[in-house]
């Protein structure tokens, strides 16, 4: 599946997207992929919100190699 | 209602029209939200904005409709900036067309206070004239 980083995220993977194989995930398993990946993103799990195909997910969600995911941290537009 | 959202890098600063859709609006409510001079207490003279750009349209049209159960307006149109906007320029710009004002007034106030816990889009950095030099000769 595809991951989107965004904002500071960027800052602490090095990148603004990464490839995850290897089939389905829920929400705890995805974090732990990550945190894998990219150890700092343990610090920032609690402020980050998941979004799957670009609509948020609650801590229950599931997702498949075809879906988009997005990290999305604390927002400030305007 | 009709609902036009725009992500833009462009200038968003020119005077924008009134709504040709809002047929029977007796108020048009114009909301500007620009960049201000300091950041943190520090003296700025720009801010990097950032979107997740298919996901914020969705998003602020989600809100808008979820808006409009409650306050109902005609017609809501709203375009936020990405990219570098200096200090003094519009980084949003909402404008709302209802049959009252009231509505008008509700609406944009609980969009803007859920755009801001909601719609991802991102204060990247904020840049020094330093910067904002360099980055313009680059």
């Amino acid at each position: 599946m595809r991951v989107l980083f965004f904002a500071h995220l960027k800052d602490i993977t090095g990148c603004a997207e990464m490839n995850l194989p290897g089939g389905d995930l829920d929400a705890d398993g995805l974090w732990q992929k990550l945190i894998e990946a990219h150890p700092g993103m343990e610090q920032v799990r609690a402020s980050v919100r998941l979004a799957k195909n670009s609509e948020y997910v609650g801590r229950d969600a599931c997702f498949t190699d075809v879906d988009e995911v997005a990290l999305i941290p604390p927002v400030s537009g305007g | 209602m009709e609902i036009k959202i725009q992500l833009t890098n462009a200038s968003i600063c020119e005077r924008l029209p009134a709504p040709t859709s809002g047929v029977g609006a007796g108020a048009w409510v114009d909301f500007r939200g620009v960049v201000r001079g300091e950041e943190n207490g520090a003296v700025i003279a720009a801010l990097e904005y950032e979107a997740y750009s298919p996901m914020a349209e969705m998003e602020m049209r989600r809100i808008i409709a979820e808006l409009a159960g409650d306050h109902h307006c005609l017609f809501v149109r709203v375009i936020h900036r990405v990219g570098i906007v200096p200090v003094g320029e519009a980084a949003i710009c909402v404008g709302v067309a209802a049959r009252h004002r009231a509505e008008a007034f509700a609406l944009l106030a609980g969009f803007m206070n859920r755009l801001k816990q909601d719609v991802p889009i991102w204060k990247r950095r904020a840049l020094t004239a330093t910067e904002l030099t360099e980055l313009k000769t680059k």
